[in-house]
């Protein structure tokens, strides 16, 4: 079976914020929305980021983040260098779980360490109704964002595509190593949960293999809003840098052996055993001589990361795991939240507690306060920790940290 | 001009060999022995005394000689230490690098110069160490080197990557950008483990701890509690964090059997609390513990228990927790520990 990935120029970004803020006065837990577009280059600073999507639509008019029926099928259309970026300071109020800040700068250093500074942010800034309770508004968010990034995909339905790319894995090459990819899905509870085809990553039957294809289709979507370098947005699975390298690798270097995707953040002890035992086992029924574990968010998920590669390797894939530091730049301690003596071939995306640069924008979207209370405006040097996907765990970005 | 003192050691002070090793600390005034070729090669920096100790007195006397070589240092008033270059001998290169730790620790520049492989290296903490020649035949390579990372720590700019700059790594992780996608040099190095080759781009530093023996009889033993769930007296007086904790607190049992839901809380921000909070009891087991102890299957519970939040805290900063903690145990005399973890 075969997915279809057209590709169409940033040049047909047309954003009609009448048909966005009407899609959000569909949401009784939503009070507004303001719509700016940020562009490369201009000294603007997005705050209270949640997610970040790429305008898709599919020309069949199936749903482009489906919740029902298969993805990775038939055509796609991507908007490509667009995002449309979710920004939302949630109301105070008792909830187990809080979002963390995320950041996006168009400009001065911080632009360079996320993807999203070179790219076109079509940024929603959220107005919620008070009362309304972190869930509600929460999936209302969501819900509209992913609305806006199939509207804005509209036009590509009367233009050319600049490029058409088509993912079939053909048969595997004999002699050649077969890899897979260990994909890991937070849910710690509301607010800190990937979900697939809609679902909660907890209640979608993880760990499961899937078609590689279904991942870069828009099946697996972000509500995880823990610490902003170490998250995963939509954006980032429906662009999976580490499954469209094994697909451009298969039949070349490797063979790619499929995908699994695994769920973050098992609550205890004997769940997290558990899953990493059957994620092992699925890498081994699709025949994998080696795994790629990436990680989602951070703290107790790393623990999964470790557990799976352990499993994996005793059961005889051999693993390379990709996980972000959290090393205090002054200190020469390790940056580690767990480790296994199996993990013996890790990839650092960085460190997410090294600082960029302080910088002065002109122009605030989502929020002049920091979370921590700082003004966006006039904060100094700023953790990398908090600027949107720049330590992730996916192997998005070429970031790295080494020893000085 | 910024002011530099030069520590040396009893041989390149002129002060004798072997014989003169015994030597106490002491001071000379300007430049001596290596200190002259390399003020020729300072620029914007004036060695303004040299301080020296005798290898085997430093050795013997170590905190002595540290707290005395400091004093000698502060005197100065200087804006930089430079120790060395010891090339290849442990007993002097551990000097210098114990020195320039001591020094650096104060917040003052120090660079320490000697052979990689010198077990003073492990020694150098926060200072710099240059690295040179096995022997004094690297005398002339190294003096240009010290001076220049000496140059660039005094004019107070932020350092450039080792390689550049010319000194030794020393274990902070800073970031950069490879040129090459995370997920490309994944596959790049599970391809090179499955032909045998294994790497890492992080090392763990992670150490293995033994479980020690068993309690030999807990109806005699004094048992404190300890838990990372973040317990902490209702409203956080302590302001603990929710996440990342940097340290631990200390809160009194005296006069307890229980924790009660209104005086106490569960602050951790990595689970839902809401059943942590109705009981806090199943955080911190004291109301169980009391009953164990009334029942004489516990000895003796320690009048305080320990917590901290264990949520995204890197291992080297739980292990300090731990070696803290349990110093603290240890003095009070606490033979066994109900450690509860979420």
């Amino acid at each position: 079976m075969a997915w279809e990935l057209a590709s169409f120029p940033a040049e047909l970004l047309r954003v009609d914020a009448a048909r966005v803020q009407a899609l959000a006065a569909a949401e009784p837990a939503l009070a507004g929305v303001d719509v700016d577009v940020a562009r490369p280059g201009e000294p603007i600073r997005i705050t209270h980021v949640l997610d970040a999507v790429e305008p898709r639509i599919r020309p069949d008019g199936r749903p482009a983040f489906p919740t029902e029926g298969r993805a990775g099928l038939g055509r796609t259309n991507r908007l490509a260098g667009v995002a449309v970026v979710s920004c939302l300071d949630f109301p105070g109020e008792e909830r187990p779980l809080h979002e963390q800040e995320g950041i996006i700068d168009l400009a001065g250093p911080g632009a360079e360490v996320t993807p999203f500074g070179a790219m076109a942010n079509v940024v929603l800034t959220f107005k919620p109704v008070a009362g309304a309770g972190h869930v509600a508004i929460d999936q209302a968010v969501r819900r509209v964002t992913l609305a806006v990034a199939q509207l804005l995909a509209e036009p590509t339905l009367e233009a050319e595509p600049a490029e058409v790319e088509r993912f079939e894995l053909g048969r595997p090459t004999p002699g050649l190593p077969s890899i897979a990819a260990l994909v890991q899905l937070s849910d710690l509870g509301q607010l800190y949960i990937q979900y697939v085809y809609g679902a909660p990553a907890g209640m979608a039957g993880l760990p499961r293999a899937f078609d590689p294809a279904e991942l870069l289709d828009g099946a697996v979507t972000c509500g995880e809003y823990h610490w902003a370098s170490m998250r995963n947005p939509t954006i980032f699975n429906q662009g999976s840098a580490l499954v469209r390298a094994l697909y451009r690798e298969h039949g070349k270097r490797l063979n790619f052996a499929g995908l699994v995707l695994m769920r973050g953040y098992e609550q205890t002890a004997a769940d997290k055993q558990g899953a990493a035992e059957a994620a092992a086992r699925l890498a081994r029924q699709l025949g994998a001589d080696g795994a790629i574990i990436t990680t989602d968010a951070g703290g107790n998920s790393h623990t999964d990361t470790m557990l799976t590669c352990r499993a994996c390797e005793r059961a005889g894939v051999r693993t390379a795991v990709i996980v972000s530091e959290q090393a205090d730049p002054t200190s020469t301690e390790t940056g580690l939240v767990d480790w296994v003596p199996e993990a013996d071939c890790i990839v650092s995306v960085g460190n997410s507690e090294d600082s960029v640069p302080a910088w002065a924008p002109e122009r605030v979207l989502g929020g002049e306060l920091l979370l921590d209370g700082t003004r966006a405006r006039e904060a100094g040097p700023i953790k990398t920790q908090d600027y949107l996907g720049a330590t992730n765990q996916m192997g998005q970005l070429d970031l790295a940290a080494r020893t000085w | 001009m910024v002011k530099a003192v030069h520590y040396v050691n009893q041989f390149f002070a002129g002060l004798g060999s072997e014989e003169a090793a015994r030597t106490p600390p002491s001071r000379l005034a300007g430049a001596v022995g290596p200190g002259r070729g390399l003020q020729a090669a300072l620029e914007g920096i004036e060695i303004a005394a040299t301080i020296t100790c005798g290898d085997d007195y430093f050795a013997e006397h170590e905190a002595e000689a540290v707290a005395r070589l400091l004093e000698l240092f502060e005197a100065e008033e200087a804006g930089i230490l430079v120790a060395g270059p010891a090339f290849g001998s442990g007993r002097y290169g551990y000097a210098c690098a114990r020195l320039a730790a001591a020094v650096a620790e104060r917040g003052t520049p120090a660079v320490a110069a000697m052979h990689e492989e010198n077990p003073g290296v492990a020694a150098a903490g926060k200072a710099y160490v240059v690295p040179t020649a096995v022997n004094v035949a690297g005398m002339r390579e190294a003096l240009p080197r010290m001076a220049a990372l000496a140059g660039a720590l005094a004019s107070g700019r932020e350092l450039g990557p080792p390689e550049e700059e010319g000194y030794l790594p020393r274990g902070v992780r800073r970031n950069y950008r490879t040129g090459r996608l995370g997920a490309e040099r994944a596959i790049d190095l599970l391809l090179a483990k499955l032909s045998g080759e294994t790497r890492t781009e992080v090392s763990s530093g992670f150490d293995r701890v033994e479980p020690p023996a068993p309690v030999p009889d807990l109806s005699h033993a004094l048992l404190a509690l300890v838990t990372e769930a973040g317990c902490v007296p209702q409203g956080n007086p302590d302001r603990l964090p929710t996440i990342r904790a940097r340290g631990w607190l200390r809160y009194s049992l005296a006069g307890r059997a229980t924790l009660a839901p209104d005086e106490w809380e569960c602050v951790h921000g990595g689970f839902d609390v809401a059943l942590a909070n109705e009981d806090p009891n199943r955080l911190v087991p004291l109301d169980t513990v009391s009953e164990l102890v009334g029942e004489g299957r516990i000895g003796r519970l320690h009048d305080a228990f320990y917590t901290t939040t264990g949520n995204g805290t890197p291992a080297a900063v739980s292990a300090r927790f731990g070696q803290e903690i349990a110093r603290d145990l240890k003095e009070a005399g606490v033979e066994a520990v109900l450690l509860s973890g979420t």
